[in-house]
């Protein structure tokens, strides 16, 4: 058994958002549903004005206030340590919605803020599904939340549970430049650029999630809740994290 | 009911019978029971089909990054970074995954079209009916054989934005060999980045964007580039940012901009520059850098006598007079009589010890019992000191002359010489004259708004700090003024010896072995084409003309002349990857000169151009064609890459290389016969790849095929290093091969003086021009230099709009997934902001979110407001994506702000020297609506 994990490093992050894309289009997302979100916040007053962002996908907390509040038991953490939405049982009460401290989640039958014709009408689908893009991911695994979603439940991040599975047993390190593990790497680290993602097992001590943690003192966001997120922020000279507060995102 | 729903063996299809619940949201009630029915078919994971990956590259910029294209039934559904590719390593940036939707945009147009409303306007519905190819074709041909036959061929052009090389853009320079046109390409890059590539060409003779050492460097310096938003490569550039800001050293960034974006608030300093005013702060750096004695004497050399005779406000010399000889002289006779003074003082001390001594030994020997012990220790003692002072000498002495024997003769000062002995740059100190020596950093803040103290410790930090890139793009050229400002700005990598240098501008793009077509355009050239009315006629845009001598195309300008008639009316033009009636400063011009002109639209995709196009001869869009390119400018060495479809064409389309070689057979003449000895894109590509054969690539790339199956064709390294003042060629195995001055003026630095210009040798040929567009005396012209920006527009706020990270080249404003994340900084989830300072805004009784309108003498737009601290008091900042009013449904969304182009409050004012538009330069008045 793993436990997955993922370290972001701030100082690296350059706010682009290739990860955003990425996971919309590696999990057949909405325009505006972004699992992978990027936070951005503006502090200070010109000319000594800041803007601070970080990526937040879902934290796949040790002690996740979704699962405590799931009436139906939809969602769920899974053996390798992921928080899972069963699309099965997701009776789209949105319990789990409030009870996220890090808003993460999203219901399909959101408002879309993109203007313009929903692309729910434009690729209609004929069958169960909420919709059908001609680009829609391969992959349908409704029981861990992927592919695309019926009507009526939450979805979140899976932390690529269609890729990331499929490695093999003993795996450790899912470094997107060796060839051997890269196909099995969640979206957002394939892509990003700067290289600011890492992503592994958080039980093998000797692991670059680890080893990245302890070298640069990784934080977890709002890490007085107490849900011990299983997601890391490296936050160096050049980036923050608000691991106190909550923030308003713009 | 409560046992039910914790039995975690009940489905939701039974927990919905069992409740009669239907979705907490309660709206699809009896959609959601009919779902969960088929919902358990799908409740085992499935994967559907075999996946293939396809080899192709990237669009949505200009950098090419290689792409791997997954497909999985005949559906494009990922797009991932190459990771055997050079460019992209495996990685994108957010542009870079816009294909799937790009490909199976729901408004792409289905095949060739024409228009049946005669009638041109915005709001004219075009009535377009679906014709043939064939009979598109000719329509086509009809009307270009029509204009030769009346000897108008020049009234024939075509218009073209991104071009991918020879299989597409590049055939029409035989296009027009062959036809018989001056306008075969009326590029866009005025509307680009011209003044860049033209800054480079007159100082260091490259007409080309520079490749840059990051991975090595050690100081970023970066003016109004948008380093981690619209600088290309962007993705490699993202790649190098993790290096730079991780390494170690880590890289000091400094950033100059207008606003606060991600690159200011991802460096170490943001110096907040009034628009235009970049050259400013650069012509003050290069006076610290020079006054404190910091420039790189190996690459610009030094004053002969290494006296450094930069003081603020004092001219200097250009030749060596007698008071100089008589100070060195002087210099040099004080020098020698100190050392005299101190061997003279040596040998008196050993003298006096050696006294010292002899008197001990007598005193010894005289004297008797603890007394004589106490001496013997004493005695011992001198002598050793004695020996310790007697050894060092010696040592001293011996390097000494291992120091004299490889010393080079000290150059003597000869009256009537120069004074500062330059090595690799041209007109230093003509150029301090005339006008660096006041430019002080105190002159600087006035102008720039920076303030003196930031000015000089950047200066010291990028000078001392090796090494260093200093870069510029529109923010600073952008501007009337801005190939004098990027002039001063590409001097500071001279100054610093950081030209050509590892870690520094590492130099230009290296050209690919591509094999040359077998077949010559004058042999199928006719009287017509050699020699036919059209040989006499000026390109429609006045490009190498008295009036535009040494720009490389101005685009923004067709309009005006066409609607004037000088030099003459266009009749017919194809438009290729470009719309200037959206992006063209002052765009609404266009709407008036299309209604004039057979339009014939090459988009796969409805536009503003569309609206007024007679004809549609669609493209495919770049995931379903062959095609190739050579790289953007990236670390110098040659990298070219190719497209090979990942899918069948979804529509009726025909990639526009293939369109042209279709056109060409049709014209009357030798011409057709050239065409269809060509035939079409893929023979070219296939032959331009037997180059390979002799020059593999490092991946193993030899031909064809194999460059298929690796998407990219790349042999490192860069050709040539400078390093210490001295240029090296690569000689296979390392940089070894000294060049001469001569190989160098040849090979790396071809300028007319073989140096880095700065007294540029191409303004002194042109300084009429330059007085008269500028009002500068004659002798000025050559040299770096603060000139006074003109603005455009008019109002009382400065207005830019620059491009942001997730823009993509055209086509991002019809993608829902681009206008939901668009702008995050400003929180942009369905439209662009306006950025405006807070003390702007209360003036003008503007609260955050308000409609406000931007208006000049130009026009006028809405926009919704955002109050922030991220911009000056004095500028407002709109991003330029959106504002489409024919580009599809997305884009025209109903209520979408801003409700017009950029373009429409920006005045049509360029750059004299490189003829770039001036996008930043204007001026506005924003009130509330």
């Amino acid at each position: 058994m793993a436990k997955w994990g993922m370290v972001i490093d701030l100082e690296k992050c350059t706010g682009c958002q290739a990860c955003t894309i990425a996971c919309g289009m590696e999990n057949s997302r909405l325009p505006g549903e972004h699992w992978q979100d990027v936070i951005f916040f503006q502090e200070g007053e010109y000319p000594n004005a800041e803007i601070k962002w970080f990526p937040r996908p879902c934290m796949h907390c040790e002690n996740p206030s979704c699962v405590a509040v799931c009436p139906v038991r939809a969602t769920y953490k899974a053996e390798d340590g992921q928080v899972l939405i069963d699309w099965e049982r997701c009776i789209g009460c949105k319990y789990c919605m409030i009870a996220c401290p890090y808003g993460v989640r999203f219901y399909t039958e959101e408002k879309a803020t993109y203007g313009g014709p929903n692309m729910k009408d434009v690729f209609k689908s004929e069958d169960a599904h909420s919709w059908s893009p001609p680009w829609k991911m391969p992959q349908e695994d409704w029981k861990h939340g992927v592919g695309v979603q019926p009507h009526d439940v939450v979805s979140k991040c899976t932390f690529c549970f269609h890729r990331v599975s499929k490695a093999p047993k003993g795996t450790v390190d899912f470094d997107p430049q060796n060839p051997a593990t890269r196909e099995y790497t969640p979206a957002c680290v394939v892509t990003c650029s700067p290289g600011a993602r890492f992503f592994g097992d958080l039980s093998n001590p000797n692991s670059e999630v680890n080893r990245q943690i302890a070298y640069k003192n990784g934080v977890r966001l709002l890490d007085h809740l107490g849900n011990k997120p299983q997601v890391y922020y490296l936050t160096g000279e050049g980036g923050s994290v608000p691991a106190t507060r909550s923030l308003k995102k713009i | 009911m409560s046992d039910s729903l914790f039995n975690p063996k009940l489905t939701r299809r039974r927990f919905l019978q069992a409740t009669g619940v239907a979705g907490a949201a309660g709206s699809i009630g009896l959609g959601s029971q009919l779902i969960s029915v088929q919902k358990a078919q799908a409740e085992a994971p499935t994967t559907t089909g075999q996946t293939v990956v396809t080899k192709s590259f990237c669009h949505q910029c200009p950098a090419r990054c290689g792409i791997d294209v997954y497909t999985t039934n005949g559906r494009i559904h990922a797009i991932y970074g190459t990771l055997d590719n050079p460019l992209s390593n495996g990685k994108l940036c957010p542009k870079g995954h816009y294909g799937v939707y790009l490909t199976y945009d729901a408004d792409r147009i289905k095949g060739p079209m024409k228009r049946t409303n005669p009638k041109k306007g915005r709001n004219e519905d075009p009535k377009f009916v679906p014709i043939s190819w064939d009979e598109a074709l000719d329509i086509v041909a009809g009307r270009l054989n029509a204009l030769r036959e009346k000897g108008e061929s020049h009234r024939f052009a075509t218009l073209t934005g991104r071009g991918w090389g020879y299989s597409d853009v590049g055939l029409l320079t035989e296009f027009g060999k062959l036809y018989g046109t001056p306008n075969y390409n009326l590029g866009h890059s005025s509307m680009c980045s011209d003044a860049s590539e033209t800054v480079k060409h007159i100082m260091d003779g490259h007409h080309a964007y520079s490749a840059y050492d990051y991975a090595n460097t050690n100081y970023l310096l970066v003016f109004g580039a948008g380093f981690l938003e619209a600088f290309r490569p962007f993705n490699p550039n993202m790649q190098k940012w993790g290096l730079m800001r991780s390494k170690s050293p880590k890289t000091k960034v400094t950033v100059v901009d207008v606003h606060l974006n991600t690159t200011g608030s991802s460096a170490d300093r943001l110096l907040l520059v009034k628009p235009g005013r970049d050259g400013a702060l650069a012509l003050a750096m290069a006076h610290v850098i020079l006054t404190e004695g910091l420039w790189d004497k190996h690459f610009v050399g030094d004053f002969v006598d290494g006296i450094n005779r930069f003081k603020t406000g004092a001219a200097i010399p250009l030749t060596v007079n007698q008071e100089d000889v008589d100070a060195w002289k002087a210099a040099k006779a004080e020098a020698a009589a100190k050392k005299d003074a101190a061997a003279q003082k040596a040998a008196e001390e050993k003298v006096k010890m050696l006294a010292e001594i002899d008197k001990l030994k007598k005193a010894v020997k005289e004297a008797k019992g603890d007394a004589k012990a106490a001496l013997e220790k004493k005695l011992a003692e001198a002598l050793k000191k004695q020996d310790e002072a007697d050894a060092k000498a010696k040592l001293i002495a011996e390097q000494r002359a291992m120091l004299e024997k490889d010393r080079k003769p000290e150059p003597v000062p000869v009256v009537g010489q120069p004074l500062f002995q330059e090595k690799w740059t041209h007109g230093l100190i003509e150029w301090w004259n005339i006008e660096l020596k006041d430019r002080t950093p105190e002159w600087a803040e006035e102008i720039s708004g920076v303030s003196a103290k930031d000015i000089i410790t950047v200066a010291r930090e990028f000078a001392t700090t090796k090494p260093a890139v200093a870069l510029f793009e529109r923010g600073a050229s952008a501007h009337t003024n801005g190939v004098y400002n990027g002039m001063a700005i590409h001097a500071l990598n001279a100054l610093t010896g950081n030209m050509f240098a590892k870690g520094g501008l590492r130099g230009y793009q290296m050209k690919t072995a591509w094999a040359k077509l077998p077949i010559k355009v004058e042999d199928y050239q006719d009287d017509y084409a050699k020699d036919g009315p059209w040989k006499k006629q000026p390109r429609i845009d006045m490009v190498k003309t008295k009036k535009w001598p040494l720009a490389k195309n101005m685009m923004q300008e067709i309009a005006i002349n066409h609607l004037k008639g000088e030099p003459y009316k266009l009749d017919t033009a194809i438009i290729y990857m470009t719309g200037a009636v959206f992006s063209g400063p002052d765009c609404t011009k266009w709407e008036e000169m299309w209604r004039e002109v057979f339009v014939i639209d090459t988009s796969p995709f409805p536009g503003e151009t569309n609206r007024f196009a007679d004809l549609i001869l669609p493209d495919h869009t770049y995931l379903e064609r062959l095609q190739i390119a050579d790289t953007y400018p990236y670390e110098g060495y040659p990298i070219s890459m190719i497209r090979t479809p990942a899918i069948k064409p979804l529509y009726d389309t025909k990639v526009f290389g293939d369109v042209i070689i279709e056109i060409g057979k049709r014209i009357k003449g030798p011409t057709a016969e050239y065409y269809k000895k060509i035939d079409n894109t893929e023979n070219i590509i296939k032959w331009m790849c037997e180059g390979f054969k002799e020059k593999p690539g490092d991946n193993g790339v030899v031909d064809f095929e194999t460059f298929k199956q690796k998407g990219v064709w790349y042999r490192k390294p860069y050709a040539y290093l400078q390093k210490d003042g001295v240029f090296y060629e690569w000689d296979g195995k390392g940089y070894n091969k000294i060049l001469t001055a001569a190989e160098v003026k040849e090979k790396v630095m071809p300028t007319p003086t073989g140096k880095f210009e700065l007294k540029v040798t191409e303004l002194e040929h042109h300084a009429d021009y330059v007085q008269e567009r500028f009002g500068l005396p004659a002798e000025r012209a050559p040299f770096p230099q603060w000139v006074e920006p003109r603005h455009g527009g008019n109002g009382d706020l400065h207005f830019v709009s620059p491009k942001l990270a997730g823009q993509a080249e055209g086509r991002s404003a019809n993608l829902p997934h681009v206008t939901a994340m668009i702008q995050p900084v400003q929180g942009g989830k369905r439209e662009v902001f306006l950025e405006i300072h807070p003390e702007a805004a209360a003036k003008r009784g503007i609260r955050d979110g308000d409609i406000v309108k931007i208006k000049n003498k130009i026009g006028e737009i809405r926009v919704r407001a955002r109050v922030t601290h991220t911009t000056r008091p004095d500028t407002v900042v709109l991003p330029m994506i959106h504002g489409h009013w024919a580009q599809g449904r997305w884009a025209e969304a109903k209520d979408r702000l801003p409700s017009g182009s950029t373009n429409e409050v920006t005045e049509n004012l360029s750059e004299p020297l490189s003829g770039l538009a001036c996008y930043h330069s204007g001026l506005v008045s924003v009130e509330r609506v």
